[in-house]
């Protein structure tokens, strides 16, 4: 669309223009047709805040249809004269009072009579009180005069609806990452390329509906020279930061270095210098993504492909057209990598949930599997055949278990000392089922810690399972806890024999719930040990807090 | 009655050994180890006539131990928690499988399957366990053939012509395989599937041809019965 777009706009008339030479002083007669410009400076020379002249020749080889229009790139204020005739003014030339700036483009309509085929003769009678030292050309275009007015607004009401889906993206980005409970920070370098683009887009075009004064013609250019500088290093960052580079910092400061390097190289320049500004970003950008097609990350293909749209791009369209088309294509493909980035996060998100329910599930499973339901029954139902009255004591034991259990089913922290209450029920009912003395002791316990629940519990159980009693019949459980600057730790020690192992103890499934649970409420920033010791069994649970 | 209880749960443990004793009353010795370990120990020095198995020890799998065991010639009966393994261990060829939590009356219906001969079990066994030089070995009850009483061992004649021995009798056999296996003699037992004919030889000397042409004698006491079932 775009591309049609732009090549319905560069309808030209059949029009030459000669080269405008300059001379200072001030005489309506160079206004002339036929007066003889001899002598005349192709050069304006330093003027000062005098008055100049500017005469240029057109040959105009054939008639528009419709109105023929005349536009004027040049500085300073004028007054323009079609073969004598004043067709216009631009500012206010310096006389008596000071010179009111013109703006750098400026368009005239040339009347009908005027517009004959053939040579004609421009003149500008002119001031350039501001920027004495830039040597500006003047730049002479004819079309008719409806395409020159109505061209550009076309052209920059496509930019300005890009413009705003960016400013949308902008703004809903950023409120995303204000929202959001984990700040990710490329959501928010998203957000600030959106808006920096939006602004780089409004910049660039708004030249074709605010007047702006030629003194006032380089601030535009030097604030899209640094928001194409600022976009160079983010562009390739986010890339960098979603294909996970790996030498980010010195790739930025590498970036960094080679952007002021053009900046201080073609000082002033500004078209050249937001070509290579881009050019560099695209290189940048281009590394990060064969780093990331290298590490088979997910969507750097499809931003391959977007980056080298812009080398089909630049063979059909104009500079800025193709530039900025190009910068949306890299912009619509970090947006497509933010979905995917989402969406993970989305997976994440499910699946943590299924791991806590999982979990839950796991916990209320461990009374009602059948290893330990059918063994207590049977043992209870020993227990009632034989002695009634220790029976009961044991269904009572049980049932505070399966309270504690009910309890705590469905939190995701429990206060120690619940968690402990459990172990002791859980001691209780296993010294029903295997007539052993069992023991509890507990040391430094912080009754205001919370701890996942049946952490303990599944350590105690897997203490109760492979080890056997000493020698006077006894297996002693031993908790301490302890807190030091960066990290607190329970130790679980089991005092007993451990039994000889068919196969090696890994923990089995026991371990895998401690795990999941430690990284369900601690990330990463636990540590789990289990081994022999000199006593039997050493379990140690550290939580860094730090 | 030499009875040997595997089993981590002190109070089950003693539960068994009572009744074990209540049931077998005279001339019972019953023994309880609390760990596979000790089993295996147990059962190198001794001989059982009967081994009672939970099949979930301190967390070691049973499902190890069985497979040895059964190609012991004692019996086995598992008493377990884990009723979902049931018929795996009526593949590999228990005497019985009773779920706990149980009672004495379903623990005595364990013990009288070893005293009486018939069969009272819907499950069927799979495969027959043999110790072959150090190794167990199970063999799929399709690979036989028939199977030769000799002495207190047995002998199994497969169909690609080898034979193995295996530790139990061929009574302690007869009650654990399927009902397909018939008795034709005093020291046959064949699977009446692989039966081709009955030939009646001079001297009412009768005797089985099979479906590979071996032939097997019939015990006079036999035939009657098996002319019905082949005919």
């Amino acid at each position: 669309m775009a591309v049609c777009l732009f090549s319905s706009c560069r309808q030209e008339i059949n029009f030459k223009s000669g080269d405008p030479v300059f001379k200072q002083g001030d005489n309506p007669s160079w206004a002339k047709k036929d007066f003889d410009a001899k002598g005349w400076t192709t050069e304006r020379g330093n003027t000062g805040d005098n008055i100049f002249w500017v005469r240029a020749k057109v040959n105009l080889a054939e008639k528009p249809v419709g109105l023929l229009g005349l536009k004027l790139e040049a500085f300073g204020a004028f007054d323009v004269y079609w073969d004598g005739q004043l067709i216009g003014k631009n500012g206010k030339v310096v006389s008596s009072e000071a010179e009111v700036p013109g703006t750098a483009t400026s368009y005239y309509p040339i009347p009908d009579t005027l517009a004959t085929l053939g040579n004609h003769v421009i003149a500008l009678r002119a001031s350039q009180s501001s920027y004495q030292q830039t040597q500006r050309s003047v730049g002479i275009y004819l079309n008719t005069y409806e395409s020159l007015i109505k061209a550009p607004l076309v052209a920059t009401s496509f930019m300005h609806l890009m413009a705003g889906a960016f400013l949308i993206a902008a703004i809903y980005y950023l409120f995303l990452f204000i929202n959001s409970r984990k700040r990710q920070y490329t959501v928010l370098i998203f957000a600030v390329i959106c808006l920096l683009f939006f602004a780089l887009l409004i910049l660039e075009y708004i030249k074709f509906y605010v007047e702006i004064p030629y003194t006032h013609f380089f601030l535009r250019l030097e604030s899209i020279g640094w928001l194409t500088f600022t976009l160079s290093i983010l562009v390739p960052l986010y890339f960098a930061i979603q294909f996970k580079f790996r030498w980010k910092k010195m790739f930025l400061l590498l970036l960094f270095a080679i952007l002021i390097a053009i900046y201080v190289l073609n000082f002033r320049h500004y078209d050249i210098t937001a070509i290579y500004y881009s050019l560099v970003m695209w290189i940048g950008s281009g590394i990060v993504v064969f780093y990331g097609i290298f590490k088979r990350e997910r969507g750097a293909i499809i931003v391959l492909i977007g980056l080298f749209l812009r080398i089909l791009l630049n063979e059909y369209l104009y500079y800025d057209m193709s530039l900025f088309i190009s910068f949306a294509i890299i912009v619509l493909c970090m947006l497509y990598l933010h979905t995917i980035q989402m969406k993970v996060v989305e997976n994440d998100y499910h699946s943590s949930l299924l791991l806590s329910s999982k979990l839950q599930l796991e916990l209320i499973k461990k009374n009602i599997q059948p290893h330990f339901i059918k063994n207590t029954l049977t043992s209870l139902m020993d227990w009632v055949e034989e002695s009634p009255k220790e029976g009961s004591a044991f269904i009572q034991a049980l049932a505070d278990e399966f309270d504690i259990m009910n309890n705590i089913a469905e939190q995701v922290l429990i206060p120690i000392r619940q968690e402990i209450e459990l172990c002791k029920k859980h001691i209780s009912v296993m010294q029903f089922r295997k007539e052993i003395n069992y023991q509890w002791e507990e040391h430094g316990i912080d009754e205001n810690e919370n701890i996942p629940p049946a952490l303990l519990h599944t350590i105690l159980e897997n203490g109760i399972t492979h080890s056997s009693p000493l020698d006077d019949g006894t297996m002693k459980f031993k908790l301490t806890f302890i807190t030091e600057a960066n990290y607190k730790q329970y130790v679980f020690e089991t005092f007993g024999h451990n039994r000889v192992k068919i196969k090696e103890r890994d923990g089995g499934n026991g371990f895998t719930y401690i795990k999941a649970r430690l990284t369900e409420s601690f990330g990463n920033n636990w540590e789990l040990t289990s081994a022999e010791s000199s006593n039997g069994w050493l379990t140690t649970i550290k939580i860094y807090t730090k | 009655m030499r009875v040997l209880i595997i089993e981590d749960e002190a109070r089950i443990a003693r539960r068994l050994q009572r009744m074990a004793n209540d049931f077998f009353e005279q001339n019972s010795t019953v023994s309880i180890c609390d760990s596979v370990q000790k089993g295996i120990a147990f059962l190198e020095q001794n001989e059982i006539d009967l081994l009672l198995l939970d099949l979930n020890l301190n967390g070691e799998n049973g499902f190890d131990l069985l497979e040895s065991v059964v190609s012991r010639s004692f019996h086995t009966v598992i008493v377990s928690a884990n009723a979902d393994r049931a018929i795996k261990a009526f593949e590999y060829g228990v005497l019985d499988f009773v779920p706990k939590p149980f009672d004495e009356t379903r623990l005595n219906q364990a013990f009288k399957r070893i005293t009486s001969n018939t069969k009272t079990t819907d499950e069927q066994l799979k495969y027959l366990a043999v110790k072959k030089a150090g190794n167990i070995r199970l063999i799929d009850l399709d690979e036989l053939l028939y199977i030769k009483g000799a002495g207190i061992y047995s002998e199994l004649h497969l169909r690609n012509g080898k034979q193995e021995l295996h530790d139990k009798s061929l009574e302690s056999l007869a009650q654990l395989l399927p009902p397909a296996f018939e008795r034709i003699h005093k020291s046959y037992l064949v699977s009446l599937a692989l039966a081709e004919k009955i030939i009646i030889e001079p001297g009412s000397k009768y005797s089985l041809q099979l479906k590979n042409g071996a032939q097997l004698p019939i015990g006079r006491s036999k035939y009657k019965e098996l002319k019905e079932k082949i005919i």
